[in-house]
């Protein structure tokens, strides 16, 4: 079984906790603190430092972005490769929520920042990370209480991303094909490594719901 | 959609800000306002008070003062507002049981309110509380909550059962909710549902499973076939974290026949594409474990995920690709050749961090082989000169190892004095720790090496493990090096200036080598030496003085034979971990496991180890051979028994340092195969070390025999009988087994119908008693069984044998370890005790 997570934080350049959300409550806040004494024990600027840091059974696993730490705490034998991935989700949605993800915006945001936390795991299991998703659960802003009433979308339908009953006038699909050419050369101007990465990116819209071939 | 912009409603609140009393009273009596007030706009005006309350909570300002007027504001239909509430309520119902109390009636309410968002949240939050004593509250809403016709509701009642479990085990197995809960994952139409019923389910049985029968059935019932086909055949309508979880369960699955491990990987194959780096590790998990027992297609796996591996490493961020490699170097350790032609996909780039760096420079060590050194060498040779030192220092340290690799050495060592000429400190510290390394397992070349060394101003050579490095080598060829007594000669005189301890043992030896080869040169030195050396602080330097000035005196030939031995070149330098832990870390694939390099009983605490650990399946564990209702031993085997693998590991490391040292007495060895020489007097233990004669308690002590120069060999001992009824009681069993040492550990492959036939573990009981082995302890499941039996010496009635047997039947692997009264029949037993299980399944 993948382990759960005991916590989430949101840590502020200097290692200060600005919000965390305890999942199964068996770590405490003191906790985020030792993780930063522990990075900065280790010689060298935290970001050469290996995203997993272990200390007194708890394993402290953490991402960097702009002046924000985003760490989780665990007791158990977790997935790490999940859980690393699983950070950077949160950080597209938080960076869909408020633009772009630093300390600021955190701290103008501490509510919508808690119901998300709270959404996006419970009791350390991750749950939805699709901003799409999760702005049918987040309702902070007034505007949009009216439509509310209707059961988040994700519950009656099996496709997670789209909402049931859009009908587009025109049936399209675009499709971009974004890729990088990386290469390698040595000094005396031999190719020693080259590759591309590529990735698909596909806006659709096509009015019903289903598969297309 | 906008990001709702709240920043000119919500504070921002800098530390200095307020933190006074007057300001949260301030707030109290606009609470106390608000809560009666039906006015319009009275919401919105709450929820910017609401907002300031959370705030402040956030930066840790106590306003728990204000439970009530937060209760009393919560009666209302707006959801911003009960979620805001709920937190609050969440943060602060732990330390004041009795507030949260008060909140219990409005949560319960709010269970039943006609919005499915706010059952679900106030379902949410009330289990959450995690207040024991208001657990009686819980069940009810609950139970409504997995019945409840929307699946939000029902997503979170199924992770609230766990909470539950949590807080009160007694009261959520009570209440039947794991049976409910069980129902609702098979029958659910929402996946996320299906899935939160799968993770408590998990969560809870395996918890359960220590203590009781049933549990543990319905734990291995979640790996039945219907049950993984059930959900595997869905797999797509789940969210990639689902997936995750299900293709963990999927790896856990064990197939009764070879075409349904074909069924899985197919129905399974396109999750490798998955854009989810998580997902194509879980899959990947399930192919090499399904596989594992058939050879070729295992191999034809590694193939199969070698791109998506390789592709996510390139394409993720740092950090997956860190987790992501940590897992390939797992799979290049474990078969290495498949890799080979690969390594430039393991080049290291400029930009990437260096934890990224420093498992693909592991890699490429691994990987090198006659086909590829060239090419890789070249490149590691270029990152010598990083400017990140720790980069320098770990690839200087793979040339090394590359080196100790290959037959062909030549073009390496080369490169290897190349690094000695660029004359940075670091390079030269790790170089020279090299090349002492490399002499020691390729001594003909120690005339180009020694050439070059012999440049090296010892005033360059700061770091204690390079300065002993080059001591060493100067005490050993100091035949070859003209200045050698001379270089010593210096350093000795500059001895209180030397800080290390080390590098003072390492004078010590180097000048008593010096001495024998060059006497009337050194004899100054040696003088010097030992005097600075007897009145050293430090205990081992003075204790080796006093050892080498004695044993001159003694006898100087033997002195030169104990200095001096001739030496066998070192073939292969000890490899660090165990293959049992090797195979354990590949067994939790995908876990912190593999990123630490460490099996998960060594850094997870006990109560929070997952299924699967060992300690879960000792907790199985029945004692005689029926299963008894009385757990205690049990328990107790549990925890003496992972002292006991502790202690192993110990164990097994300081072995390997013996047989390295006596094969080959080099600088890090030398003081601990001196201590290692007189524990085993004292102990009277034999020293038995795989692959070397045992050391014999009866043979003299003389001191030759004891650095392992002369070699003793046992006599054999006469043929083992063993007592048909032997009787030992479980409390004798245990502690025999926690105060004998290990004589002996073994791993061998079973036979296929021997396999086939270990369907219980009392099957394989009554064979082994027929064969006057008989069992104290067994349990487990498919396919890992584990056993302790013992056997008693037919003619020695006090002579027992105790052995720990883990079976694997699935991989047909089968580890043994042996601990006997008397250490040095236990081979003769090994050979009774494995023909014994190889009969099985015999007609």
């Amino acid at each position: 079984m993948a382990g759960a997570v005991s916590a989430l934080f949101l840590l502020d350049i200097k290692g200060r906790v600005l919000v965390w959300r305890d999942y199964r409550g068996d770590v405490s806040a003191v906790q985020a603190e030792r993780f930063f004494t522990k990075l900065i024990e280790k010689e060298g600027d935290p970001e050469s430092q290996d995203p997993v840091v272990y200390d007194n059974g708890v394993t402290y696993m953490f991402i960097q972005h702009n002046n924000v730490f985003l760490m989780t705490a665990s007791r158990q034998n977790c997935n790490a490769a999940s859980i690393l991935l699983f950070l950077h989700r949160v950080v597209d949605v938080f960076k869909h929520y408020f633009e772009e993800l630093e300390e600021e915006s955190l701290r103008d945001n501490f509510v919508v920042v808690y119901e998300l936390l709270d959404e996006i795991m419970d009791f350390g299991y991750p749950q939805y990370t699709e901003a799409k998703i999760l702005s049918e659960f987040i309702k902070t802003d007034a505007y949009r209480m009216e439509v509310t009433q209707r059961p988040p979308m994700a519950v009656t339908n099996a496709v997670s991303w789209r909402s049931e009953g859009i009908r587009y006038k025109k049936n399209e699909v675009f499709l971009d094909v974004v890729e990088s050419v990386n290469i390698l050369v040595n000094s005396n101007g031999q190719i020693i490594r080259s590759d591309v990465v590529g990735a698909l990116k596909m806006r659709t819209y096509l009015s019903p719901k289903g598969k297309v071939n | 959609m906008a990001p709702p912009n709240l920043s000119q409603r919500a504070p921002s609140p800098s530390p200095s800000q307020p933190s006074g009393k007057s300001e949260i009273s301030d707030l109290k009596m606009q609470l106390r306002q608000l809560a009666g007030s039906r006015a319009l706009g009275t919401d919105d005006s709450k929820r910017d008070l609401f907002k300031k309350v959370i705030s402040y909570m956030t930066i840790g300002i106590d306003v728990s003062s204000l439970f009530s007027e937060m209760v009393m504001c919560s009666a209302t239909s707006d959801i911003v507002l009960k979620k805001m509430c709920y937190l609050y309520v969440g943060n602060y119902a732990k330390g004041n049981p009795d507030l949260a109390l008060l909140t219990i009636n409005f949560l319960q309410k709010d269970c039943r309110d006609e919005d499915p968002m706010i059952r679900g949240l106030a379902l949410r939050s009330l289990c959450s509380l995690r207040v024991a004593n208001l657990v009686e509250y819980l069940v009810g809403p609950l139970g409504l909550g997995l019945k409840d016709g929307n699946a939000y509701v029902r997503t979170v009642a199924a992770m609230g059962v766990l909470k539950l479990y949590h807080i009160s085990a007694s009261a959520c197995i009570d209440a039947e909710f794991p049976s409910m809960l069980k129902r609702l994952m098979l029958n659910d139409p929402d996946p996320q549902v299906v899935a939160n019923c799968l993770s408590s389910l998990q969560d809870i049985w395996s918890l359960e499973a220590s203590t009781s029968e049933e549990a543990a059935r319905e734990r291995e019932a979640l790996l039945s076939k219907p049950i993984v086909y059930h959900i595997l055949n869905r797999i797509k309508d789940f969210n990639e974290w689902a997936q995750c979880l299900i293709l963990d369960l999927a790896s856990n699955y064990i197939p009764s026949e070879s075409d349904e491990i074909f069924d899985i990987m197919n129905l399974l194959e396109d999750r490798l594409q998955h854009a989810n780096g998580a997902v194509v590790l879980a899959t990947i998990k399930v192919f090499l474990h399904l596989t594992l027992s058939m050879t070729d297609v295992h191999q034809q796996v590694y193939e199969r995920i070698k791109a998506p591996l390789l592709t996510l490493v390139s394409a993720g961020s740092p950090e997956q690709s860190y987790a992501v490699l940590s897992h390939l170097h797992l799979l290049v350790m474990r078969a290495p050749m498949l890799f080979s032609s690969d390594y430039k996909h393991f080049y290291c780039q400029y930009s990437e961090p260096s934890y990224v760096k420093k498992l693909k420079l592991e890699m490429l060590t691994a990987i090198a082989n006659e086909s590829n050194t060239y090419e890789i060498v070249t490149e590691l040779c270029e990152y010598a000169a990083n400017v990140d030192v720790s980069i320098a220092r770990e690839s200087i340290r793979a040339v090394g190892k590359i080196a100790l690799q290959q037959y062909d050495v030549n073009a390496i060592v080369d490169r290897l004095l190349q690094f000695l000429e660029m004359e940075k400190d670091y390079v030269t510290a790790e170089t020279l720790v090299l090349v002492k390394d490399l002499l020691r397992k390729y001594p003909q070349w120690s005339h180009d090496c020694i050439a070059v060394v012999g440049n090296i101003s010892s005033k360059n050579v700061q770091e204690p493990k390079a300065k002993s490095a080059l001591i060493w080598m100067l005490g050993e060829y100091s035949q070859d090096m003209a200045d050698a007594p001379y270089i010593l000669e210096n350093l000795i005189e500059n001895w209180d200036d030397e800080h290390s301890s080390e590098v003072r043992l390492h004078l010590l030896t180097a000048v008593m080598k010096c001495f024998f080869k060059r006497p009337p040169e050194t004899h100054k030195a040696l003088g010097a030496a030992l005097a600075a050396g007897l009145a050293d602080s430090h205990q081992d330097v003075h204790d080796r003085a006093l050892f080498y000035y004695r044993l001159l005196q003694y006898d100087t030939s033997t002195a030169d034979r104990v200095v001096n031995p001739p030496k066998q070149a070192v073939s292969v330098f000890a490899d660090t971990q165990s293959s049992e832990i090797k195979d354990r870390i590949f067994d939790e694939f995908n876990s912190l496991s593999v990123i630490y390099q460490k099996p998960s009983y060594m850094f997870i605490d006990k109560e929070h180890r997952g299924p699967g650990d060992l300690s879960e399946e000792l907790g199985n564990l029945s004692v005689g051979s029926e299963p008894v209702d009385n757990t205690l031993p049990t328990q107790r085997y549990e925890a003496n028994d992972n002292d006991l693998l502790l202690s192993t590991s110990e164990k097994e490391e300081s072995r390997v340092q013996a047989s390295d040292s006596s094969a080959y007495s080099a600088p890090e060895y030398d003081s601990s195969s001196l201590s290692l020489v007189s524990t085993g007097i004292q102990s009277e233990a034999p020293l038995s070390v795989p692959g070397l004669p045992a050391y014999n308690p009866q043979a003299s002590t003389d001191i030759d025999d004891l650095l392992g120069l002369g070699l003793s060999i046992t006599p054999a001992p006469p043929p083992l009988k063993l007592h048909p009824k032997a009787v030992l009681d479980p409390g004798t069993f245990q502690r025999k087994w926690g105060q004998l040492g290990i004589s002996l550990s073994q791993e061998f492959s079973m036979e296929p119908r021997g396999v086939a036939a270990l369907t219980t573990p009392q099957a394989l009981l009554r064979h082994m008693q027929g064969q006057s082995v008989q069992c104290i302890a067994s349990g487990g499941q498919p396919p890992n069984f584990k056993f302790f039996f013992f056997a008693q010496k037919a003619d020695e009635p006090s002579s027992f044998f105790l052995v720990e047997c883990l079976i694997n039947s699935s991989s047909a692997k089968v580890q043994v370890k042996i601990k006997a009264d008397d250490g040095g029949a236990s081979d003769a037993f090994w050979t009774l005790f494995k023909s014994a299980l190889s009969k099985f399944g015999l007609p």
